[in-house]
């Protein structure tokens, strides 16, 4: 077995998820990729991952969320650190206006913002992981 | 338009009346129903939804005056034409207060009734027309934001990622020259998203909903974080904003995040422009029953041929080259947010001296 940490992208925009794969490649993770929530959700169903980076805004609307809330009633899977991508800050003002920062919309673990800062994004998701595998061994 | 029959409901307690109106307009292309009293035309009309509804004022049961305030009630765009006895002119000028489009006196000659139909039939086809064209505005207006976000802020979000990747990908091997440029592209692309993100906010916010979500909230905090998202700009220019204690300062009703928007996007002005080293005063006050809030700046000013217009969506005030471009909506907005919350903006500029903008909101009559 790879001792590799394993990354589920779940993001509808094929061209966005390149560029965030090539950093976490190059960092040595194993990447890999959702194009649609419903194709996350049964990936994760399927097999094992150590960090899920999830687009909140794909589709039509935020279907990123739906999914999100799914996982974090899901009693297994909501052991996976989730980290949410958005540009959303701009569009929570016209969906919630008056709220320029994000409200608590939804339980999750981190938030990057677009565009994503090559290491901000690795410090990020190397934290979440080393943080959830220190509490599988408590 | 008029492919299918225009539809005509004549309400009267007068069988002869009802019957002559017929025959007048046997000949034209209408499709015509009578009721002899105001609760079998209001019936008729729920039923059909005519285009044109003809009403007597004096009639026993439900008066012309209560059947016309139905009809609005059941569709407001249904044209309603009064029918009234010569001597009672002044109940016909009531029924249109009430909403009637026009009256017809008793007794009236065949060429009256047939022109006043044609009239009123006009007047519905306008209104349909209205309604129509209203629509399309609004779904134009929704659809230029989605393709707005869509098909512009998507493609240039990942052109803006995969930026990053690239300069993390080369970083190391990038001479100063090409690490500069890179540096340049992002900060115009970073400039464009901006851009997107104002307009998007304009089009798509309706600040008149804002007032749903009002709480009690404090200036001094409104005014104390636009300052602090301001600051590192004014730093970058050697601007002090110098900042009036807002503390004593009672609680108004309102919505905090597009105050602070809005008190931001003066600030932001008056940074751009001030010169170098110039100095920006947050000022408070309280008068009466308002509160008011001054950005003061010494920079360019503005000229009194540009103030009426400052405030108009996409005007941008920018002759000097020295001043960066900038989308001229950011005091459109601000003036919507503050007339959302029953306040005013306004501008007294003298060119070459500077600029003071001021706020006025009012303060709740409990706070005073």
């Amino acid at each position: 077995m790879s001792d590799q940490n394993k990354i589920l992208i779940i993001d509808d925009d094929p061209d966005y998820i390149d560029g965030i794969r090539k950093i976490l490649e190059k960092a040595e993770y194993l990447v890999s990729v959702a194009h649609n929530p419903k194709d996350g959700y049964q990936m994760l169903l399927s097999s094992q991952y150590d960090l899920v980076l999830l687009d909140i805004m794909m589709g039509r609307g935020a279907e990123g969320i739906a999914l999100a809330r799914k996982l974090r009633k899901d009693p297994i899977l909501r052991i996976i650190p989730l980290l949410i991508i958005t540009g959303i800050r701009e569009q929570i003002a016209f969906l919630f206006p008056g709220q320029p920062v994000h409200p608590n919309f939804v339980e999750m673990d981190g938030l990057l913002e677009k565009p994503i800062e090559p290491k901000v994004l690795l410090k990020k998701v190397g934290d979440l992981i080393q943080i959830s595998k220190e509490k599988l061994h408590e | 338009m008029i492919s299918t029959k225009s539809r005509l409901v004549i309400i009267d307690d007068e069988e002869v009346v009802l019957d002559s109106c017929k025959l007048i307009l046997r000949n034209e292309n209408y499709q015509i129903t009578t009721a002899p009293n105001g609760e079998a035309g209001l019936r008729l009309i729920e039923k059909d939804k005519p285009d044109l509804v003809f009403v007597d004022l004096k009639m026993p049961g439900l008066s012309g005056f209560e059947v016309i305030k139905r009809i609005n009630e059941i569709d407001p765009n249904i044209v309603t034409i009064v029918l009234t006895g010569f001597s009672t002119v002044s109940s016909a000028v009531e029924a249109m207060k009430k909403g009637a489009y026009d009256f017809l006196p008793k007794p009236f000659s065949p060429d009256e009734f047939r022109l006043i139909a044609r009239r009123g039939l006009e007047r519905r086809i306008l209104v349909l027309e209205t309604i129509k064209l209203k629509r399309e505005k609004d779904m134009l207006r929704e659809q230029f934001a989605a393709i707005v976000s869509h098909e512009l802020k998507s493609p240039l979000g990942v052109v803006q990622q995969n930026l990053y990747t690239l300069e993390e990908d080369l970083s190391g091997c990038l001479n100063t020259e090409q690490i500069l440029l890179l540096e340049k592209l992002k900060s115009k692309i970073t400039d464009l998203m901006n851009l997107i993100h104002t307009w998007l906010r304009i089009i798509s916010v309706d600040v008149s909903k804002l007032k749903d979500s009002f709480v009690n909230i404090s200036i001094e905090d409104v005014v104390t974080k636009a300052v602090e998202n301001h600051h590192l700009l004014a730093q970058k220019k050697g601007i002090e904003i110098e900042l009036d204690s807002f503390h004593t300062f009672p609680a108004i009703n309102g919505d905090e995040g597009t105050l602070v928007e809005a008190v931001g996007n003066l600030l932001g002005n008056a940074i751009k422009f001030s010169h170098q080293y110039g100095n920006i005063f947050v000022k408070g006050k309280i008068q009466d029953e308002e509160l008011e809030i001054s950005v003061i700046d010494n920079g360019i000013g503005i000229s009194k041929e540009d103030i009426p217009y400052i405030f108009d969506d996409f005007y941008s005030y920018s002759r000097d080259e020295n001043v960066n471009q900038s989308s001229g909506l950011g005091l459109a907005i601000s003036k919507r947010i503050i007339e959302a919350h029953d306040g005013e903006i306004s501008v007294v500029s003298e060119l070459g001296q500077g600029s003071k903008f001021s706020i006025k909101l009012p303060i709740p009559s409990s706070a005073q």
